[in-house]
């Protein structure tokens, strides 16, 4: 539990330099973004691993080249979707837990919430405090999908689904902007995939400035505190934080 | 505790009395960001000091020479030139600012009267050219003194027009300006031992120049993903061998280094050599990646071994063993339990540099607490000095300082939880050839020589 808890604050740190990270002098520092995403990918691996799950070994893109990278298909073992859906990877109600923070959208999209209702510390309460966020739908359908067939390739095929990263500005294939969102893209994976698809086009395209890097940022983080904030103590102390960086 | 020190000559068993020589910058509670000290360099003789600064300044110090007339002056380091190197400028296709601050410097070789050095900000790289005047010419025949044309009519003879002295004038011209290499922020640039070429690295890039060509570059490493999803290392450091002109070595984010010949194919991307050591499993924790990244790479002057600085370690490394470094020395281990406060505060991400005495017999690294540390290779001894006002008289002779982790703390030990973690000293230079350190602590240029060198003086 104490590794949990660590494992969180260490999350929500990591999303604050992320978020703070834009407004800085001098541009994102790709070099400084990248090792607080790969603690934040760390972090959120030990969070989300339950005891009687194994533990998930490092995600593919933060292994060895010659392993499979994350974008193309081709299905990888069991625990490297870990990091895609990573409760989906454990048992049966799971990848419901996904949805939970954002269950207040599920109640209103109707036929989740009685399943949503049957978890006790998956309830209202996250719904009441946290506005929905948008790509609720896109989640719940991979929780369904999660249940039905092998909780791993699915997820993993789901993450590959959505459109591709938003093509770079004005042909500017370099920009560093473009590149830090597509690696935030990558640590949130599906719940960010359904982000994309939900998203006005004005959110989607790249940002151009700093500006509306915060626009996505902001809002893939909420996608994450959702996913974890699911014990209760844990969602009490969470959520004026998920709140606040939906709000703004 | 011995007042016995490391340093000296390999073979020698004498020992090194660090003394304060000299202090610049102003005291502490006046100090502007600007004046942040980010970068220090002696040039190949260590007869000039540079510094730079986040404002884009540089400041440089040339030694005085010796002198029978003056003794206590002798070796003093003074202010020699300063001029803005950078502005702040607007990249405005991405709405960036681009920081002036000073990332490095680095000397040429000198080749004729003048001075040339190599600064760089985030994105451009800049040759000046640092001449003496202390002659101007006088009597012209048809302009006076002020060099207004004179009336022909009251010419009535010739002159010669000579050579007279004047105050010394120091000239700084910017001789040519690297711009448009880099997308992403240049960390370290190098000059070639060929003295024609150097070379400019950012995080995913590395650009070979040539100093008279400022329209083009030759990309020569690219680990740039195709798709930056993929994105899992980024180049720290890189410095070319100090003999060898087609071998130069990069650093990672993830602790290894590659060792990489421009005759081997145009594009260097593929290594030939990779230096990396084996994680130690027991070690593992969420920040085991960031405090393996390396900061700073240097070879050695012998060009045998490199020099590299992670977070809590320095390491030794033979170019010819790619398994493990030969040696590792440990900075601040006691670090190793804070590191999530130090993530909170972004301590973590603070990028010390290393640095090799005349010799390569001694290592020096920064710390926290305006502490450095030097270890002495032949001796394995190690210690720890401070750079403050308060405990550095001039000519006194510097106190090693000690850090207790808890158990028996003698006097004058200072706790792990009394470090002061805004006061890191970060940049430090050994002069090539004497025991003459040069250390920036924030906006301090502290001036440190052996008790023994400034006494033969």
């Amino acid at each position: 539990m104490e590794f949990k808890l660590e494992a969180h604050r260490i999350v929500s740190i990591s999303l604050g330099k992320i978020y703070s990270a834009r407004g800085q002098r001098g541009g994102l520092k790709l070099h400084k973004n990248l090792l607080v995403s790969l603690v934040l990918r760390s972090a959120r691996q030990v969070y989300l691993s339950e005891p009687g799950c194994p533990p998930e070994p490092p995600p593919a893109a933060c292994g060895p080249p010659e392993e499979p990278p994350p974008s193309p298909p081709p299905p990888p073992p069991q625990d490297e979707a870990g990091p895609r859906l990573p409760g989906a990877a454990c048992q049966g109600p799971r990848p419901r837990r996904c949805c939970c923070g954002c269950c207040c959208c599920c109640a209103s999209a109707g036929g989740e919430v009685n399943r949503e209702a049957a978890r006790p510390d998956c309830a209202a309460a996250s719904a009441a405090a946290a506005p929905p966020p948008p790509h609720c739908p896109r989640k719940r359908s991979a929780a369904e999908r999660g249940q039905a067939g092998s909780p791993v390739k699915k997820p993993r095929r789901e993450a590959e689904e959505p459109p591709p990263p938003p093509p770079p500005p004005q042909g500017e294939q370099e920009d560093m902007e473009t590149g830090n969102v597509a690696s935030l893209i990558s640590i949130f994976g599906s719940s960010f995939s359904g982000l994309l698809s939900k998203e006005p086009k004005g959110r989607r395209r790249p940002p151009l400035d700093g500006g509306e890097a915060a626009a996505a940022t902001p809002a893939e983080a909420a996608s994450e505190p959702g996913q974890i904030c699911c014990d209760e103590p844990v969602l009490r102390t969470l959520n004026p934080w998920s709140t606040a960086i939906v709000a703004f | 505790m011995s007042q016995k020190q490391v340093g000296g000559p390999p073979g020698d068993n004498s020992t090194v009395d660090w003394c304060l020589y000299q202090l610049n910058g102003a005291a502490e509670f006046e100090v502007s960001e600007a004046d942040i000290i980010s970068t220090v360099e002696f040039n190949h003789t260590g007869e000039l000091l540079a510094t730079g600064d986040k404002g884009g300044r540089v400041v440089i110090f040339q030694r005085e020479p010796e002198s029978k007339n003056e003794p206590y002056n002798q070796g003093e380091y003074n202010v020699y030139s300063t001029f803005q190197s950078h502005e702040p400028e607007f990249d405005y296709l991405k709405s960036l600012e681009i920081e002036e601050k000073i990332n490095k410097i680095k000397w040429l070789p000198q080749q004729n009267a003048a001075h040339s050095l190599l600064s760089t900000n985030d994105k451009t790289i800049k040759l000046w050219k640092i001449t003496e005047r202390d002659k101007r010419p006088e009597g012209y025949n048809l302009k006076d003194e002020e060099g207004k044309l004179k009336d022909l009519s009251t010419v009535t003879s010739l002159q010669v027009p000579v050579l007279k002295p004047m105050d010394l004038m120091v000239e700084v011209t910017p001789r040519r300006i690297f711009a448009n290499g880099h997308t992403y922020h240049v960390n370290s640039i190098s000059v070639n031992s060929d003295c024609e070429t150097y070379m400019s690295a950012d995080d995913l890039r590395i650009n070979l120049w040539h100093l008279a060509i400022t329209d083009r570059s030759f990309n020569i490493v690219d680990i740039k993903p195709a798709n930056m999803e993929d994105l899992t290392e980024v180049i720290t450091a890189s410095e070319f061998h100090p003999h060898h002109c087609n071998l130069f070595v990069y650093s990672s984010s993830k602790g290894s280094l590659r060792l990489c010949d421009m005759r081997a194919s145009a594009l260097c991307d593929k290594h030939s050599k990779l230096y990396e050591e084996p994680e130690d499993p027991s070690n593992r924790s969420f920040f085991s990646e960031i405090i393996s990244s390396v900061s700073d790479v240097k070879f050695s002057h012998s060009g045998r071994y490199m020099l590299t600085r992670d977070y809590l370690t320095v390491k030794v490394w033979d170019l010819n063993m790619e398994t493990k470094p030969v040696e590792t020395y440990q900075v601040h281990d006691y670090l190793r339990s804070k590191l999530c406060s130090l993530y909170e505060n972004d301590c973590i991400f603070d990028k010390f540099e290393c640095a090799w005495n005349g010799s390569d017999s001694v290592i020096m690294t920064g710390a926290y607490n305006n502490f450095f540390r030097m270890f002495d290779r032949n001796t394995k001894r190690d210690v720890t000095l401070e750079a403050s006002r308060e405990s550095s008289k001039p000519r006194a002779i510097l106190k090693p300082r000690r850090v207790c982790v808890g158990g028996k703390r003698r006097k004058d030990d200072i706790s792990v939880d009394s470090l002061d973690f805004t006061k890191k000293i970060l940049h430090t230079a050994w002069h090539p050839t004497e025991n003459i350190i040069a250390i920036a602590a924030t906006n301090n240029l502290y001036i440190f020589q052996d008790k023994v060198n400034s006494e033969m003086h």
